[in-house]
């Protein structure tokens, strides 16, 4: 009771619901993603094999060919072991996207509710002035010139990276280094930035 | 350096976990040897921790003005270029660069660091 009394007390206590409500998203994405992706043991093994997959490259890339007629049958392997890398990091965004989608609409879903608890609230102030975007973005639906009030998009907006980005990295969720970096010639959209 | 390599083996025996066994004290081992992911992971937490303490103290000072984000990122990338350069001694160039290193948390550290800084600003000083 007192902590609620002290809690309303302070002007921008809306903050801290707002850091709160999607502290609990972040949760539970993971939660959803976890029970659609992270159990499976197809899941599992594509994320074996594609580490598997680029150990052995970047080992193979470092070695040096001893003789010249190795060479050849060398850079054959090191092609063949890529293109599996390839196709399992493309299996395994394929594979996300199915949470993705799900995950997406939680998070609309809570931002609709946010954005009907606060509209029009100044949440925060913020201690720069902000440019551009995300001025936009941090002065979105409020009324009055003030450019250092905070509306609750860009709280909100701050919150599900910091959160969900170390969240997903605290629990061993995030995507395998090797995917991301064979990933560069396939550019697949990447349903965790949503 | 046996040591370090025996180390290196038993952290790569464990490919699921994100916790593996973990010595405090090859942190700071100019010896030991790093995997690409290790180094990574532990990057991406001095960089978070950075960007946490950085959020509280210029909200609880508090400081205003854009420079500071100009001032908390100098900070945080001197701290991790001191830290891989000069304590663990590794060469960037195994790694992917100075880039990839330095890249390392850097979104999520901004975001967290905005996030520390704005809500002890309001919540403390107004």
């Amino acid at each position: 009771m007192a902590t609620t009394q002290m809690l309303s007390s302070l002007k921008y206590s809306d903050s801290l619901t707002v850091v709160g409500i999607s502290f609990c998203t972040a949760v539970v994405c993971e939660c959803i993603s976890w029970i659609l992706i992270y159990r499976t043991n197809s899941y599992k093994s594509l994320k074996f094999s594609i580490d598997k997959a680029s150990k052995k490259l970047e080992t193979m890339k470092t070695e040096n060919p001893t003789k010249i007629s190795n060479k050849k049958s060398k850079t054959k392997k090191i092609d063949r072991v890529e293109t599996s890398l390839k196709e399992s990091s493309r299996d395994l965004s394929l594979f996300k996207f199915k949470s993705g989608a799900v995950v997406a609409l939680v998070l609309f879903v809570v931002f609709g509710l946010l954005n009907s608890l606060f509209e029009g609230k100044v949440v925060a102030k913020l201690p720069f002035k902000p440019l551009g975007i995300v001025m936009k973005m941090s002065h979105r639906g409020l009324q009055g010139d003030d450019s250092t009030d905070c509306s609750m998009a860009f709280l909100y907006f701050l919150c599900s990276i910091s959160i969900r980005t170390n969240l997903q990295k605290f629990l061993g969720f995030s995507p395998p280094r090797g995917a991301a970096a064979a990933g560069g010639l396939f550019p697949m959209p990447d349903p965790k930035t949503n | 350096m046996k040591e370090a390599k025996s180390v290196k083996f038993s952290l790569q025996q464990d490919q699921n976990g994100h916790l593996s066994p973990f010595k405090f004290a090859k942190l700071f081992d100019p010896e030991a040897s790093w995997d690409k992911d290790q180094l990574g992971d532990v990057l991406h937490w001095i960089r978070q921790a950075i960007a946490i303490v950085c959020g509280l103290l210029w909200g609880a000072i508090p400081v205003v003005g854009g420079i500071w984000i100009v001032v908390f990122l100098v900070i945080s990338s001197a701290i991790i270029y001191g830290y891989y350069g000069m304590i663990l001694k590794v060469d960037e160039e195994d790694f992917g660069g100075h880039g990839a290193l330095l890249q390392e948390g850097l979104f999520a550290s901004i975001t967290l660091f905005l996030l520390a800084w704005i809500l002890v600003y309001s919540l403390a000083h107004f």
